[in-house]
């Protein structure tokens, strides 16, 4: 099985073609459901003008309970809620979708060749964090609890669930490889 | 004596004065707290991993925290300002861990 390599302050990773494709996969239906390309692509979030418009937004919790889970509520009253998505929310879906982006960028270097290989000097804290999203995703879609792996140990190999279940679970063992190393 | 007299009224209305004035500190000071909340997806290293990067503890201090929230269901992991606590909230919220904040219930 594939696993990160840690050589001094460097970081790789090995990846079947399959694997490479699993992941560019989750990496780029994430960044759909954030809203790439429509919430500050070209904007740095630290220009004043940028942050003028942004307030113009109605920003309310969002419906899909996959982007409740990432951009959950920061208060448990709705107005103060309301007012941290505001003006707090545009800088976390752009920190999300600049961790994607970066994972997603070294994942196509593959995916295009079309073939297996190293994911070379790649940022440790970017792919825990990429991770730990595409994790968090995918539990919200199998509703992860305490007793999901026996779940999944006792699904019979052809119940699709399977699969997404052993995506689930293959993430998170890279995510472990990956903190082991630092 | 006259003197004293009025030296002793006037200690007694500063001392008033400080009790308000301390009072009122204590109300506008009273701390928000950041807590972050359990869940069953984020593993227990990756927790203590940002809780050391966000909040600079030592290994044996973000792994006792990390317990804390594991246990108990919840834990405050930082008190102060409340702009303070809301930048941790957005860190924490970036590194996909569940953070709300709230005043101190406690005065």
């Amino acid at each position: 099985m594939s696993k990160f390599e840690r050589s001094g302050a460097a970081f790789s990773l090995d990846l079947t073609l399959d694997e490479a494709h699993i992941l560019i996969n989750l990496v780029e239906q994430l960044l759909e459901l954030l809203g790439e390309g429509d919430f500050f692509h070209h904007y740095d979030m630290n220009d004043p003008f940028a942050q003028l418009m942004s307030l113009q937004h109605e920003v309310v919790a969002p419906d899909d309970p996959v982007l409740l889970r990432l951009l959950p509520n920061a208060y448990n009253d709705p107005e103060a809620a309301g007012d941290f998505r505001r003006y707090t929310e545009p800088a976390i879906r752009s920190t999300k979708q600049r961790v994607l982006r970066e994972v997603r960028t070294h994942l196509a270097i593959l995916v295009d060749e079309d073939k297996a290989g190293t994911v070379a000097d790649l940022e440790a804290d970017t792919w825990l964090m990429a991770l730990n999203d595409l994790r968090l995703a995918l539990s919200v879609r199998l509703e992860i609890n305490e007793d999901s792996f026996d779940l999944f140990e006792s699904l019979p190999d052809e119940d699709p669930q399977k699969s997404i279940y052993a995506v689930y679970y293959w993430l998170g063992w890279l995510q472990e490889n990956l903190l082991t190393l630092l | 004596m006259n003197s004293d007299r009025m030296s002793n009224d006037s200690m007694s209305d500063v001392s008033t004065l400080t009790n308000i004035d301390a009072a009122l500190h204590e109300l506008l000071d009273r701390p928000w707290l950041c807590i972050v909340w359990d869940d069953p997806v984020n593993l227990m290293s990756y927790v203590v991993f940002v809780f050391q990067k966000l909040f600079g503890f030592s290994k044996e201090k973000a792994h006792e925290l990390m317990l804390l929230v594991h246990n108990e269901g919840r834990a405050v992991v930082a008190t102060g300002s409340r702009e303070e606590m809301e930048r941790h909230v957005q860190k924490l919220h970036e590194h996909g861990l569940w953070a709300t904040l709230q005043r101190d219930d406690k005065i």
